[in-house]
């Protein structure tokens, strides 16, 4: 009895799993087949031979290496620089009162809905003008802070008890040990979230590189397997999709690490 | 040693609201001095003004003849207890203790050797490395002490420190307060809106009320010669009965310029014929409602004058509606002006 | 006196790097493209022509960009009417904390944090009309073949799919969080007044919910405005111009065809709807702290 009443929620289930899985698993059997395999009818659902070559031959039609530096290279430089910009700044919003506060942070508030598909074309010709086209400050630096970052800190650091400040002052705790030893260590988990998100946004761009690049020396990964469908003709997608899996699998690993924390930072994002 | 003096201190908030418009006070050297007074009476606001948490918007602080009013809090020789501990939550309880020493500059051996010393004061030996979130009320209580007597400062300021503990524990922590100033020989000032701790721990007590002192004297003082009528009424439970002039008559006459009696209800006493009658002011009221409190039992009669509390030992178990003659000795009557001070006439 | 002016001079101090990113990198660039709007510019040469409204008048006299309007539009309606109604049908269902259901809610928002080029390929290739997983399966049902990626029908629908399948799993985690802050007691209280399963829904799990799918709305909205790597990658704004956005025609018009007025005058055209809903969102976002 128990049983029948559940049936059709467990068929709703392994129908959702496949929906949401199975692409993924395509994609992985697909990097493995022969090319003749690959355009079988009826397909094969586990590969007869596993051509690993596929992956060899993705990474050697393009600088693989290179981009994923790259992409390390960039990915790294925005986390660095948006904790130096948003720390300060969420701070200054949190624990100061002065002349322009409000007009200041709503002007950031603003630049949260100014998205990158809006503003490349006048940032083109101003890079192209100061001669920063293929360079990697034209990657980062547009990305150096977060409205939202700075947001999310604020509140943070907003929530920390005046008395605690206080006692630290008395403990003849400086300003900035004030923000290094109480601030962060509490704003932990808020900074934990935001890095997850800008690592995933950053890592995955892929409208930003391909319009401010031109050159392999600074394309990160995203665009750089996209290259691939250039060189390889498009029905090649035993390749296509081994490239695919070399580009996926870092963030893949990162979910399964901190599945979790991941879901609770974009959940904490809505949140607010 | 270290004495505090606040010279002609005023403190506005924003420019708007007056807190405290002129304030002068002088903590004398090595006293416990708590200031009491009901929420808003600016008790805590000089603490922070003594502590440099505040601003004071003019007037001059001096502590041990030195003014501070632009030295930094770290800089003033002082610690802070907080109402709710204020300790770090990110650090573990030798961690809150020693921050202070090592933003002080203090070599690691004397870290260590200081926090040794007071680590089996505050008995919290087996806590060093817990944080504090791992603790009872009680024990980040006296990590709190710790933090601050660590330091060894001239001057210990709290701020109902007590007030978030269990009513045991509460008692306990006031003995050792009272035991931890004879030993460090430093200035407390506390802050508390209790009159009961005031009067149990202080060496001084400073009763404000709206941003004024209202009186400034020892706890037996205070609470012997209440300079005015809300003196009177805030120290003591339950409060002082006063009563107006008129309603007084009922039952004796007064002299010319007394406005109000008040007299503690624990001054109150059964009537007795053997006493001497002439020193005595006798009444009767009806037993209106009865309150036990263990050793004594507090009374609300109704009598001519208004109803009056008293506070008579167990042994004297009275039922609601009974009706008793009381006595009052002269000699325990307090007499008010009609600006409810003090006035020293029934007493001679 | 020196210490009084570093003392106010602090904050500003400690907002001035973020502030000038944002500043240089997103200010000003808006300013800079209303201001383009107004010339005529081939990026290459030395001198850019100012034209006036001419942009203007050329842009709203070109039947594509009513088409590119257009197709902007069913593009956002679409994955938001889908994306939300698939997102609260899958909070639903998933409501119960049980291990299945944590499993396959980690399932279904993987895709999300899946770069979308990379789930542009992926889809390519399922939605390839010879050779794609889809219409084998399809075929099974003796359906099809459909051309998912080739007809202009059909085209600016298959984007929708991907997106749809992309974003459901974000929306489903923000509302299955809107659904477990339901305090219980309202559903013990409704559950004594004997109110059916339907009537629970509409009087007591939709209206507390309905704050964050407003929320969610907005968001998607202005993420809908957004699509270009899909496009890009896959269908180029084809066929026959049926999955043009603002967006991509942006691009288009400043890297292909090096107009550069033209195209910032489409990217006037998208700040102003942009502008629309985010002071829509705003208006949300503070009531939003209000009630907090």
């Amino acid at each position: 009895m128990k049983i029948v009443k559940k049936t059709p929620r467990i068929l709703i289930t392994i129908i959702l799993f496949l929906i949401f899985f199975f692409p993924f698993y395509w994609m992985f059997t697909t990097s493995v087949k022969t090319l003749g395999e690959t355009v079988r009818i009826p397909p094969t659902m586990w590969p007869e031979i596993f051509q690993w070559e596929n992956f060899k031959r993705a990474f050697e039609a393009i600088p693989f290496m290179q981009y994923l530096g790259n992409s390390v290279i960039v990915t790294l430089s925005v986390l660095i620089l948006q904790m130096c910009t948003i720390v300060p700044a969420a701070y200054a919003f949190a624990r100061y009162k002065f002349k322009g506060d409000k007009i200041l942070f709503g002007l950031i508030m603003i630049t949260m809905m100014i998205p990158a598909q809006l503003v490349f074309l006048p940032l083109f010709v101003m890079f192209s003008k100061l001669g920063w086209i293929n360079t990697y400050q034209s990657l980062i630096l547009p990305f150096a802070s977060s409205a939202f970052g700075i947001f999310m800190l604020r509140q943070t650091f907003k929530q920390v008890p005046k008395e605690l400040i206080e006692a630290a002052k008395l403990d003849k705790a400086s300003e900035f040990k004030i923000i290094r030893k109480i601030m962060l260590p509490l704003a932990r988990p808020t900074l934990t979230t935001l890095g997850l998100l800008t690592f995933i946004n950053t890592w995955n761009d892929y409208f930003w590189p391909l319009v401010l690049t031109t050159k392999d020396t600074v394309r990160t990964l995203p665009v750089g397997i996209a290259s691939l469908r250039n060189i390889e003709s498009g029905v090649n997608f035993h390749v296509l999709m081994a490239g695919n899996v070399m580009l996926v699998i870092p963030i893949l690993i990162a979910f399964l690490l901190a599945q979790k924390q991941i879901i609770k930072a974009f959940t904490y994002m809505g949140d607010k | 040693m270290s004495e505090i003096i606040l010279k002609n201190v005023r403190k506005d908030y924003d420019n708007k609201s007056t807190v405290i418009e002129n304030l002068n006070l002088t903590i004398a050297s090595g006293s416990f001095t708590v200031l009491v007074g009901p929420s808003g009476c600016g008790k805590s606001t000089t603490l922070r003004m003594i502590a440099g948490l505040e601003d004071i918007s003019s007037g001059e602080l001096y502590i041990d003849g030195k003014k501070m009013n632009d030295i930094d809090p770290g800089d003033r020789d002082i610690a802070m207890v907080f109402q709710n501990y204020a300790l770090y939550p990110t650090m573990t309880v030798k961690g809150n203790i020693e921050f202070g020493l090592i933003n002080a500059k203090i070599p690691k051996e004397e870290r260590e050797q200081l926090i040794e010393e007071i680590i089996d004061i505050v008995g919290l030996r087996e806590y060093l490395d817990k944080k504090p979130s791992q603790l009872s009320g009680g024990q980040r209580q006296r990590v709190a002490l710790a933090r601050a007597m660590v330091k060894k400062p001239k001057v210990f300021l709290m701020d109902e420190p007590l007030s978030n503990l269990d009513a045991k524990l509460r008692n306990q922590m006031r003995s050792e307060l009272i035991e931890l100033h004879h030993k460090l020989n430093a200035t407390f000032v506390y802050v508390t809106h209790d009159q009961v701790e005031a009067l149990s721990m202080a060496t001084d007590i400073v009763l404000m009320e709206k941003g004024k002192i209202r009186q400034h004297g020892s706890p037996h003082d205070i609470y012997t010669y209440p300079k005015n009528v809300f003196t009177a009424q805030f120290i003591g439970t339950p409060e002082m009965n006063i009563i107006e002039r008129q309603k007084f008559e009922a039952i004796a006459t007064l002299p010319e310029q007394i406005a109000y009696i008040g007299f503690r209800p624990s001054k109150v006493k059964m009537y007795e014929p053997t006493q001497d009658q002439k020193q005595k002011l006798v009444f009767t009221g009806t037993v209106l409602t009865k309150e036990m409190l263990g050793s004594e039992i507090i009374y609300r009669v109704q009598t001519n004058m208004g109803v009056v509390a008293v506070k008579m030992f167990s042994d004297i178990n009275l039922n609601l509606d009974d009706e008793i003659k009381l006595s009052l000795s002269y000699s325990s009557i307090h007499c008010f002006d009609e600006n409810k001070n003090r006035m020293d006439i029934l007493r001679s | 006196m020196k210490n009084e002016l570093l003392k106010k001079a602090k904050p500003y101090l400690f907002v001035a790097p973020a502030l000038i990113i944002f500043l240089v990198f997103s200010i000003y660039p808006i300013v800079s493209m209303i201001q383009l709007s107004f010339f005529e510019w081939d990026f290459i040469s030395p001198t850019r022509l100012f034209v006036g409204f001419k942009n203007y008048i050329a842009l709203f006299q070109d039947s594509a960009f009513y088409q590119t309007l257009s197709n902007t539009f069913v593009y956002m309606i679409l994955t938001v009417g889908l994306g939300i109604l698939f997102g609260v049908l899958l909070a639903l269902f998933l409501n119960k904390k049980s291990k299945v259901n944590s499993f396959m809610q980690s399932i279904i928002f993987s895709p999300y944090i899946v770069s979308l080029a990379s789930i542009s390929f992926l889809w390519m290739w399922l939605m390839n009309t010879d050779f794609g997983l889809i219409n084998y399966i399809l075929s099974i049902f003796k359906i099809g073949p459909i051309d998912w990626l080739g007809s202009p029908k059909i085209a600016l629908f298959s984007l929708v799919i991907i997106s749809v399948w992309k974003t459901v799993g974000y929306n489903t985690i923000i509302i299955l969080s809107a659904l477990q802050s339901i305090p219980k007691h309202l559903y013990e209280a409704a559950s004594l007044d004997k109110a059916n399963r339907r009537q629970t829904f509409l009087k007591i799990t939709f209206p507390m919910i309905s704050p964050t799918l407003f929320f969610l709305t907005i968001v998607n909205i202005i993420a809908s405005f957004k699509v270009f790597d899909t496009i890009q990658i896959i269908t180029q704004g084809g066929p026959q111009n049926s999955t043009n956005t603002l967006v991509y025609s942006l691009y288009e018009y400043g890297f292909k065809f090096y107009k550069i007025g033209y195209a910032s005058t489409i990217g006037v055209v998208l700040l102003v709807i942009i502008s629309i809903f985010t002071i829509i969102y705003f208006k949300l976002l503070s009531k939003k702290v209000h009630y907090q």
